[in-house]
């Protein structure tokens, strides 16, 4: 057991997890959506981009890749949320939510691709 | 009613001539691809606009005979481009009908012309080799001058057999003259010496049929040498080199050497029952024809079923015959020496140590053959040559430059796992210009230097990501994982001062 790979492991799933669990509901519907969830999958997914940071392996490099386009998009939502928190008092509007919401979709599908390349790359090296 | 008729007729009548003007333009345009001129000169501009594109190393075989497609096959297995150029237009065709691993330009002209050697890419920088395989050695000769001259580093195989080309090629540098007699007589002479490096080195070569560990016998006295041609003679003299002297059959009074014992007629039943082949241990059918070579072999196999039997195989398209003659070894020029060439071009060097295991004698051949034995086992050998360069192995130059030792024996590891062997043995290592033969394990290996390997084709994938891959590389030599985040590394590097520093 290594406990780079354990740490490491623990960040990604949570990242997706969380990731996923911010964008289930409905794609329009504010109630469906939580603010906090989606701050948390940030704050997640940076740490896991930042244990990567200094590998020089190039399943490393392609981790690291894919969480910069998590944290990107996941934070572009949040700036999107941000702005249109005025919209009406319970938060975004529907159309502001669509927005949101489709850029942390895209946030979860990298952060699968992540995922995936991890299990790929501990499958393949038997120790 | 002769208005409406020629309202209905009057457009067809110009509409004919249109068509004819049509039929007219098409049929010339077909004439003219059809043309065989303009056919040649399209096929020789995308031959040689194919070739200008390639990148990988490459090598040009002219004449695509038996020898040339032999070779042709080999490289494709090794998975290696070759350009042909060949006079014949069916050879061409036949080229691009074949199911090579890659592709193989061709093209239909005379090799020995220099706009048709340019055009194969003789000048191209990935052009490693010029191989001159033609049937007619003068021509061969002819495309050695002509592409010494228009490449003064490319290296050139020749195939000759004549000592009068031998003396005029021998100057030019970087020349290569293969004789398909004398690798012959080497490969007989090596069968009956040294049986078990003879072995090793067809299994190397990967011919049909032979298995590691398992040697001709070969008798070494009492030997009939049917045929004393061109290569009867080589036969002769390598046989006589390894004392054997043997009783020569041959219709031609004339080429009777002055020493050994000499039988002047067809080699028929009387004639061998005349020569003693119920006494004899071994027999050479060695004839320039097929036929009689197959003839000579059946009476031997029906008069003495123990005699050792060579026979030599002249044409390539009688090979089932020979396959079903069960002969104790078939020697085929074609074959034989595309495989040289072939281990040539592959790795230089094998002959190198081929030589020198014929020098150590056969124990040390029994040993190796033994070694490869366990570990390839009933695989198909593969070579390979690796330089430790930034290009080839940069983490390991990295790791080393870092002062790190590194062992042979480290690098022959699973990157995944440290305790299982790669599927390799390594045969030389180059450094300095001195190569060292059969390294052991634990000999240390430096930026700059070559190593020759024979293992399987998995064995070098894995090598190869090991020497590029710098975790795989500390895991292997050290055997700890090392942490790859900065974080991580951080952390290790502060865990390992408290250890050292336990009281602070």
């Amino acid at each position: 057991m290594n406990l780079e790979r354990v740490t490491f492991g623990f960040f990604i799933i949570l990242s997706l997890t969380f990731n996923f669990v911010f964008v289930i509901g409905h794609i329009d519907n504010p109630s469906h959506h939580n603010v906090w969830i989606l701050t948390i999958a940030i704050l997640v997914s940076l740490i896991a981009t930042g244990l990567k940071l200094g590998d020089r392996s190039q399943v490393g490099a392609l981790l690291l890749a894919a969480g910069l386009v998590a944290d990107l998009l996941l934070i572009t939502a949040r700036i999107f949320w941000v702005v249109f928190e005025s919209d009406t008092e319970m938060g975004p509007g529907p159309e502001s939510m669509v927005m949101i919401v489709s850029l942390a979709s895209g946030a979860l599908l990298a952060n699968i691709v992540s995922v995936v390349i991890l299990i790929g790359d501990t499958l393949m090296s038997r120790r | 009613m002769s208005l409406p008729m020629n309202n209905v007729y009057g457009p067809y009548s110009v509409c004919n001539i249109g068509v004819i003007a049509w039929l007219y333009a098409i049929g010339s345009i077909i004439g003219l691809i059809r043309n065989t001129h303009f056919v040649q000169a399209l096929s020789e501009y995308r031959f040689s606009r194919i070739v200008k594109q390639i990148s990988d190393p490459f090598f040009i075989i002219c004449g695509f005979g038996d020898t040339g497609s032999l070779l042709a096959r080999g490289l494709s297995d090794h998975h290696l481009i070759g350009v042909v150029i060949d006079r014949d237009p069916e050879r061409i065709k036949a080229l691009s009908l074949r199911d090579y691993n890659i592709k193989m330009p061709g093209l239909c002209g005379d090799s020995s012309a220099p706009k048709h050697l340019v055009d194969a890419g003789i000048k191209h920088q990935q052009c490693k080799a010029v191989i001159a395989l033609t049937g007619d050695e003068e021509v061969n000769l002819k495309i050695t001058v002509m592409a010494r001259f228009m490449n003064p580093d490319v290296h050139i195989i020749c195939r000759s057999t004549s000592p009068k080309h031998e003396e005029h090629l021998s100057p030019l540098h970087n020349v290569t003259i293969i004789n398909p007699f004398e690798i012959f007589a080497q490969l007989l002479s090596m069968a009956i010496t040294a049986p078990r490096l003879h072995n090793l080195n067809s299994w190397l070569v990967r011919a049909k049929g032979v298995q590691l560990g398992k040697p001709l016998k070969a008798p070494n006295d009492k030997w009939i040498l049917c045929g004393y041609g061109r290569m009867g003679k080589w036969l002769h003299q390598y046989m006589k080199l390894n004392d054997i002297n043997p009783l020569i059959i041959d219709p031609n009074m004339d080429k009777a050497p002055d020493d050994g014992s000499f039988i002047n007629g067809y080699a028929d039943h009387g004639t061998l029952k005349k020569a003693g082949l119920a006494n004899t241990n071994g027999i050479v059918a060695g004839t320039d024809s097929d036929s009689d070579n197959l003839n000579i072999l059946m009476s031997a196999q029906v008069m003495n079923p123990t005699v050792f039997t060579i026979v030599r195989q002249n044409h390539h398209e009688n090979q089932l015959a020979f396959d079903a003659a069960h002969a104790d070894l078939i020697l085929q020029s074609s074959l034989t020496t595309a495989r040289r060439i072939l281990k040539y071009l592959i790795s230089p060097h094998i002959q190198q140590l081929i030589e020198y295991l014929y020098e150590q004698g056969e124990h040390l051949t029994n040993e190796i053959s033994g070694k490869l034995k366990t570990i390839i086992g009933n695989r198909k050998p593969h070579l390979w040559c690796i330089t430790l360069d930034r290009a080839q192995a940069l983490a390991m130059v990295d790791f080393s430059e870092q002062g790190q030792k590194i062992i042979l024996g480290n690098l022959l590891h699973h990157p995944s796992d440290r305790n299982e062997i790669l599927t390799c043995i390594p045969l030389m290592i180059f450094r300095d210009g001195q190569s060292s033969m059969l390294p052991s394990l634990d000999e240390s290996v430096c930026p700059g230097d070559r190593i020759l390997f024979c293992g399987t084709e998995q064995s070098e994938r894995l090598l190869r990501s090991t020497l590029n891959n710098a975790y795989a590389l500390h895991y292997l030599v050290t055997g700890e994982e090392q942490a790859r985040g900065y974080f991580f590394r951080w952390l290790e590097n502060k865990q390992k001062d408290r250890q050292t520093q336990p009281h602070d």
